[in-house]
């Protein structure tokens, strides 16, 4: 059912609409967001898709499954940054995800913001849609803040190979991750592909991780007596274990491998060109082996800007083998 | 003067984007100020009043260079690309630099650029004071904010600097991630001061906060000269402070200027629908007070904010 959940008046006539899907009545909902960045499209596609997947099963056309749980999206948060085609909506240059938890007498974000928070409170489980920062590209990847026991189910559940613990930030607090987090509800954000692009590809690895999600958590009964799979095993990456390579030149990157492969340390993962002569000022490598979660997209760059994020093969327990090593050398 | 890069970055095209800081240097113990402007590159009015503070103090040291007795840094344009393209964000990101100080990451340039900035700053400075302008919307009174834990510290040094009003308000999670909050919890006092309005200067109230300058530098013993006198500014707590926001979405004709000071129900302008040609609201004064805020973006949202008025209070 799509319901409009709040409407602004706006200056010329036409009203500001946020809406939400709900699916089902019983038990705690999922609630699943996208849209908070006007440009991260995936998961605006990626919320369109299961909406019509979950419109078909309550309609009754898709006689395998049954919706035994509740599911509510909220596919565009950031209305006005999506009609104008952007991050940030123009007017206020404001990023919608440091709006929270916002002010329902507020300006369009802080009254969008409480809008979400309270139509999200009573959620036993939430997801974030995101993609890469912008001139990135992210392989499909969950990031946690805090790796309890259900939210380790959660990335589980949701078949994804890979999960990164997030740093502390200073912004953290008026985050809608943090806000959540706050009122205890098992939540992550799942990341994928580049701003401004749909990637099939990436959307449907995610369909199929949320799919795997609903009927694990007992949101969807699977007729055809297939039980969720949990074949994959997370691992979840800290802060400790990202390596970023960054370039030490400015002008032209031109990238040689792709987001989401295993990069051997020494690898070429592209390199930087004078923009006037075409000359190769630099060569970027990969300082250790590891799976390249992030690479730049856009190519033109500046000195010092991260390239590539790569999340490190070596287990702890080598790092600490290394560490004591090199003690015991010195 | 002596000038120095506190960061360089190679940019594709060739000229790289620098930070400069210009130091007048004076071997003392006497506090070591510094200026900062430009953090958001529409703000304009914090470059009119280092360009004045700079002026002054060239001239200083040929004239009197023994005036000189504590270190001054000067940092006119710390936020060059966004400046040059007179945007508030860094367009490069479309990113607030004043949104990414306090996360001890480098794992972006603007995070390192603004990691760089707040190390060159913690080290060569015991006060620092950081220039601001409203946004694009807001035409505000010179003053300067301090966040009530800060209080103690800053309102002395406040009083100095020559401002229409002082307004304590509560902590906000936000300002976790600004230039001043991250000095302040450091234990380096640092004044934010915010005047005019974006992409504009107003002369008469830069040399009123320049004349400021020069008594804070007078009274911390960094600058030893005779500076005009100053006005006593107007102390506001936060229960004064009444904002009137826009309960319709329209244009906003304003019927005031800030400064003015108001009586109850004194009109501030009204509401209008432009496309029905109907006045939506007429907009007055919940309170007698001095207007410190008013829209000047006539575009205005449901919510949105179009004045703020510091009320007087009986007991005051």
């Amino acid at each position: 059912m799509k319901e409009k959940i709040l409407t602004l008046p706006t200056p010329y006539g036409d009203n500001l609409e946020l809406y939400k899907n709900t699916w089902g009545k019983s038990g705690e909902p999922l609630s699943i967001v996208s849209g908070l960045q006007g440009d991260h499209l995936n998961g605006l596609f990626l919320n369109s898709h299961l909406t019509q997947f979950l419109d078909s099963i309550v309609e009754g056309l898709d006689p395998n499954y049954t919706l035994t749980g509740q599911v509510q999206t909220f596919p565009v948060v950031n209305v006005n940054a999506v009609q104008s085609g952007s991050r940030l909506w123009p007017f206020d240059g404001m990023d919608m995800d440091l709006a929270f938890p916002g002010n329902p007498e507020g300006e369009s974000a802080e009254a969008i913001a409480s809008t979400l928070l309270h139509h999200t409170k009573d959620s036993f489980w939430g997801i974030i849609l995101t993609s890469a920062p912008p001139h990135y590209e992210d392989a499909p990847h969950i990031q946690i803040h805090k790796p309890d026991s259900r939210v380790k189910k959660m990335c589980r559940d949701l078949q994804m190979e890979t999960a990164r613990r997030q740093k502390e930030s200073s912004t953290q607090k008026v985050n809608l991750f943090h806000h959540w987090q706050e009122q205890e509800i098992s939540s992550v954000m799942v990341s994928a592909g580049s701003p401004r692009t749909i990637n099939l590809q990436q959307c449907e690895i995610l369909f199929q991780g949320i799919l795997n999600f609903l009927k694990a958590e007992g949101i969807l009964k699977d007729h055809r007596n297939k039980n969720s799979e949990n074949k994959s095993k997370t691992r979840i990456y800290q802060p400790n274990e990202e390596i970023l390579v960054k370039t030490s030149t400015a002008g032209m990157f031109l990238k040689e491998v792709k987001v989401g492969s295993y990069l051997k340390r020494g690898q070429k993962i592209g390199e930087v060109r004078d923009i006037y002569n075409g000359k190769r000022l630099e060569e970027l490598t990969a300082s250790e082996d590891g799976l390249l979660i992030t690479l730049r997209q856009y190519p033109i760059v500046y000195e010092k800007e991260p390239i590539a994020l790569i999340l490190s093969a070596k287990d702890t327990w080598q790092k600490m083998g290394h560490a004591i090593k090199s003690l015991v050398k010195s | 003067m002596q000038t120095q890069r506190i960061l360089s970055i190679k940019s594709p095209l060739g000229p790289p984007v620098e930070i400069l800081k210009h130091v007048f240097a004076a071997k003392s113990n006497k506090p070591r100020i510094s200026f900062v402007a430009g953090l958001h590159g529409d703000e304009l009015e914090g470059l009119y009043i280092c360009h004045k503070l700079l002026r002054y103090l060239k001239e200083l040291e040929i004239s009197n260079p023994e005036a000189i007795q504590g270190e001054i840094n000067v940092y006119p344009a710390v936020n060059p690309q966004a400046l040059e393209n007179a945007t508030r964000l860094w367009p490069f990101f479309s990113l607030d630099i004043n949104r990414t100080f306090g996360s001890g990451q480098a794992d972006s340039l603007a995070n390192e650029t603004s990691q760089t900035l707040l190390q060159d700053l913690k080290s060569s400075s015991d006060i620092v004071v950081d220039f601001h302008s409203s946004n694009l919307q807001l035409m505000e009174l010179p003053q300067i904010r301090i966040i009530k834990d800060f209080e103690k510290k800053l309102l002395p040094l406040a009083k100095k600097c020559n401002v229409d009003l002082i307004w304590i308000h509560p902590n906000a999670e936000i300002f976790a991630s600004t230039l001043g909050f991250n000095l302040n919890n450091d234990k380096i006092p640092t004044l934010v001061i915010e005047t005019g309005i974006c992409l504009r200067i107003h002369p008469n109230s830069g040399d009123q906060i320049f004349n400021g300058v020069l008594n804070l530098l007078h009274h911390t013993g960094t600058l030893n000269i005779t500076p005009d006198p100053v006005k006593e500014p107007k102390l506001v707590q936060p229960e004064q402070v009444k904002m009137v926001q826009a309960h319709h979405s329209g244009l906003f004709i304003k019927q005031v200027e800030a400064g003015k000071i108001l009586e109850e129900g004194e009109r501030l302008g009204k509401l209008i629908d432009p496309v029905e040609g109907s006045v939506l609201k007429e907009i007055v004064s919940p309170c007698s007070g001095l207007l410190f805020t008013i829209r000047e973006h006539p575009l205005a949202h449901k919510g949105s904010p179009l004045a703020r008025i510091a009320e007087v209070l009986d007991n005051k």
